[in-house]
């Protein structure tokens, strides 16, 4: 374990996150048939909210945008990637469930002080929409899990070196497919963007933020989409000990994952819900009971 | 220091208080925290010690106390929350009438748990038990109304239980021909596992009424929600777990792991039954508690679904899930305690636990959510809280046994747990402040010390869980477990490591980095709370609030789910009961006639059978 790993791999991990963000933005314009902004747009944005002025509600209001950020840094740290994964002996994949908590709790208790009921509807929703994926999550982290027999994350990438991925084993396919349809709901985006509908609820959590709580946001997304994915390139696509295979690694899958639901309209609550409950969750269930039958 | 004295102590210092408070009201207040803190100090003195001392003879049974680690586990989590809870009630009862009572109760039952703790035989044990139910009765129905209805349910429910553990009991007496724990358990080990079977079921019975397993947890809502919450923080926190020192004294002391792993093959073995109840009893409770709008009610519900992960951890049966198990009641005696206080202490000061009416308490009582905050973080099992370690350890064992169903059910409970957690936290504390609660105070001093005491506990056995884990894995060790590679900062292990130093100081770091960026941006502008962004509309300017029905959508997938049926099945048999009753009522018809008849019926029924087959 050295200690650069410490500051490599979070930085790493931000800049393949924004750029990722960059990107997805002008995906999106162009399935749109706009021309779509420069890819540098999210740091130029960063920077301008970094520089306005703006308000706060309390302490609370500000300690938690500031655990939400800390918070998916240190999950950063439990992803292996190009050979680094810092906190390796500390708690393993059933670590991450959890420290995946900190940044919708921080937020949510952020947004709580910020007593503004758009804010409560978007956390309820937020809340809500967490519970439906968790379902299969949990499902498929179990499986993976339960198939190498091990709760750590390095493990399960070293058991997929020389190609044996785990998305080409016949009893972790089905799991690995349901974790790419929620991959939208883990990351609030379309069609899974209710939390933070701007049309109904005033971008719900985020409707008091602005200037830098909005880029600490901005941030923590940035380094969300690069876990959640990372995490599905660690489990079923074999991680990589080189960073740019990494990275193509997340590319790949991320552009996919972008091009189907880009076309995709926003789901009610409860649709949502339901369709978590139902068929990422069966094609995870069915992945587990194969895992235990073989 | 010697068992009878403590013993001697505790009762004797209960009934010192009762007469105390006659003479003066600050006496009674004043020796009851006394009294608890003395037992506290006598506790901590017993660490290490074991042993068994006879203390009198009985019809001719030798009665006897008994002290080893895990004795003194529960007995220290008995006596720390009792104090506590004692110097929490100063300022909550003030003022409340029948206080001399309401004292004498709370340091009787503090005793009689104790008592139950180092009792050595069964009988002892017994008797302990009753007065700690009977006690329980009386102090949940403090309060009047439905609080009556609510002790009466636990005291039928607890009698019920005493029947099966007599029965148990005497059957073990007539197997051994002694009441002592440690000869029955020396000797167990031959019987039948049918037989064995029997006893471990009877007690589970008794043991699961008092723990709320579910389907026998019916009492536990209302008597939770309706006594006093210094009580109600002793209830939760401590009394329920009497059942699980109960479950591990008949698992493990009496019958031993050895013998009780031979019991039935597969998914029909004692274990695998018990831990299915569990999880069951963590599955449905939860959902059930994010439906409630009474705060003390969310934390009752919520109790019953914890002491699910402790039974799921100890009947799993292995070193890991035994460590999660017990070191969960460790955890959730402090974090429950900790969340009823808080609750209690607004309930103090605002008058109300109504999750629909409270919000923006924060600003007039910063410490309390401070502690609330943190003891649902320990229930949610938050990294750097204990919740956190005791439930990872749970989760490894069921992940690496092979238990990926029993694994997602635990899993997926601490998500129901979140979203109530957060119900709780954001109703009462986050949101506007309404015009009512406008000159609520801060709690007093008295209220804040114990809820900052469990607060520290929560958190330092987050971070350093060695502590506690080292006594515990003692205690397994006894009973032939295999030893855990304790750490002060966790589990060393090969498949999978936990590690709580290297998280604490990574968030610490990542935070202290954040809070940087943050301070280094242009500052901002602190505003009131009625200052919002409504999207261009009107801003109301009474209430301005989400809070009823919080998590409505949910609501209207699973409530069609959620048919309680236990509940249907113990209304059914009630009415039952009463009908056979009533029917049976009617062979008293008054005349003398038909009471003649009835006897010479009987006569005629014994001669027969006498004549007839002759088995006299």
């Amino acid at each position: 374990m050295k200690f650069a790993e410490f500051i490599v791999s979070p930085i790493l991990a931000f800049i393949i996150g924004v750029f990722l963000m960059g990107l997805s933005r002008r995906i999106m314009a162009r399935i749109h048939r706009r021309y779509g902004p420069p890819l540098m747009q999210p740091v130029i944005d960063m920077i301008k909210l970094f520089s306005q002025k703006t308000i706060s509600h309390g302490p609370i209001f500000d300690a938690g945008v500031i655990l939400s950020l800390a918070g998916t840094i240190v999950l950063v740290l439990f992803i292996p990637f190009g050979g680094m994964c810092p906190l390796r002996t500390s708690g393993g994949l059933l670590v991450i469930l959890y420290i995946m908590l900190f940044a919708p709790l921080g937020l949510a208790l952020s947004g709580g002080e910020g007593a503004n009921p758009n804010i409560s509807i978007g956390i309820s929703r937020k809340f809500i929409l967490s519970l439906g994926y968790e379902v299969p999550f949990i499902l498929i982290m179990l499986s993976v899990m339960t198939y190498y027999h091990t709760i750590s994350a390095v493990d399960v990438v070293k058991a997929q070196s020389a190609f044996h991925w785990a998305i080409f084993s016949v009893p972790l396919f089905l799991p690995g497919l349901a974790y790419i349809l929620i991959i939208p709901a883990m990351l609030g985006i379309r069609p899974f963007d209710l939390a933070s509908a701007p049309q109904e609820i005033s971008s719900g959590p985020m409707a008091e933020y602005g200037g830098k709580y909005l880029a600490l946001a901005e941030i923590e997304h940035a380094f969300a989409i690069f876990i959640t994915i990372g995490l599905f390139v660690d489990m079923f696509l074999g991680g990589s000990s080189n960073v740019f295979y990494f990275f193509l690694k997340v590319l790949v899958v991320f552009v996919i994952g972008l091009l189907i639901n880009a076309v995709f309209p926003r789901f009610r609550t409860e649709q949502a819900v339901k369709f978590l409950w139902k068929w990422p969750s069966v094609m995870a269930l069915a992945g587990l009971i194969i895992v235990l039958a073989i | 220091m010697n068992l009878e004295m403590l013993l001697a102590v505790a009762f004797g210092g209960a009934f010192l208080t009762y007469i105390a408070g006659k003479l003066s009201s600050w006496l009674r207040d004043t020796l009851s925290v006394l009294l608890t803190l003395v037992i506290v100090t006598m506790v901590a003195l017993l660490y290490g010690k074991a042993g068994e001392y006879s203390y009198m003879s009985f019809l001719g049974f030798n009665l006897s106390l008994r002290t080893d680690t895990l004795s003194w586990l529960f007995a220290i989590a008995v006596s720390v929350l009792g104090s506590l809870s004692a110097i929490f009630s100063l300022s909550y009862m003030k003022g409340k009438e029948r206080l001399d009572f309401y004292y004498f109760m709370m340091l009787l039952i503090n005793a009689s748990m104790l008592g139950i703790v180092f009792a050595g035989d069964l009988i002892s044990f017994y008797v302990f038990w009753e007065i700690m139910s009977w006690g329980t009765f009386l102090l949940i129905s403090y309060n009047r109304g439905p609080a009556l209805a609510a002790g009466l349910k636990y005291i039928i429910m607890s009698i019920a239980g005493s029947a099966a553990y007599l029965l148990g009991m005497f059957s073990l007496y007539a197997s051994y021909s002694t009441f002592n724990i440690a000869d029955i358990a020396a000797r167990i080990s031959t019987a039948s596992s049918g037989y064995l079977l029997s006893i471990l079921i009877l007690f589970s019975i008794t043991f699961g009424i008092k723990n709320a397993l579910v389907p026998l947890h019916i009492w536990l809502p209302d008597a939770h929600s309706e006594a006093p919450s210094p009580f109600s923080a002793v209830l939760s926190g401590i009394l329920i777990k009497m059942g699980t020192y109960g479950f591990v004294l008949s698992m493990y002391v009496l019958v031993g792991l050895k013998t009780l792993s031979h019991l039935g093959h597969g998914i029909l073995s004692f274990h695998f039954i018990l831990a299915i109840l569990s999880a069951i009893t963590i599955l449905i409770p939860t959902f059930i508690a994010l439906m409630q709008d009474d705060a003390k009610r969310v934390l009752a519900w919520s109790s019953i679904a914890q002491v699910g992960y402790i039974i799921l951890g100890i009947a799993i049966g292995t070193s890991l899930g035994f460590a999660g198990g017990m070191f969960h009641f460790l955890n959730h005696a402090s974090f429950k305690a900790l969340l009823f206080m808080a609750v209690g202490a607004v309930e103090y000061r605002t008058g109300t636990r109504d999750l629909n009416s409270l919000g923006g308490i924060i600003k007039r009582m910063p410490l309390t959510f401070a502690v609330a905050l943190i003891g649902a973080l320990g229930l949610i099992g938050f990294p750097l809280t204990n919740g956190f370690v005791s439930k990872w350890l749970i989760y490894k064992t069921l992940v690496l046994g092979k238990d990926p169903f029993l694994a997602f059910v635990a899993l997926f409970g601490t998500w129901g747990t979140i979203l109530y957690a957060y119900k709780i936290l954001h109703n009462i504390f986050m949101g506007q402040l309404p015009e009512d609660y406008k000159d609520v105070r801060e709690a007093p001093f008295s209220m804040q010390l114990p809820m900052v005491i469990l607060s520290i506990i929560v958190i330092l056995f987050g971070i350093l869980p060695g502590i506690p884990l080292k006594i515990i894995n003692s205690i397994g060790v006894s009973f032939g477990f295999k030893s855990l590679a304790v750490n002060i900062w966790g589990i060393a292990s090969d498949t999978g490591a936990l590690n709580t130093i290297n998280i604490f100081s990574a968030v610490l770091v990542s935070w202290v980095i954040v809070w940087l960026i943050f301070k280094a941006a242009p500052s901002s502008l602190r505003v009131e709370q009625d200052n919002n962004y409504a999207a261009g509309s009107y801003i109301p300017k009474e209430r301005y609030q989400y809070t009823a029905n919080f998590y409505a959508p949910i609501y209207r997938i699973i409530k069609p789910c959620l048919v309680d049926v236990v509940e249907i099945f113990y209304m059914v048999a009630a009415r039952a009961i009463r009908e056979l009753c009533d029917w049976t009522r009617r062979i008293y018809t008054g005349e003398l006639g038909s009471y003649v008849m009835y006897i010479m019926f009987f006569l005629v029924v014994l001669i027969t059978i006498k004549l007839g087959f002759n088995i006299w």
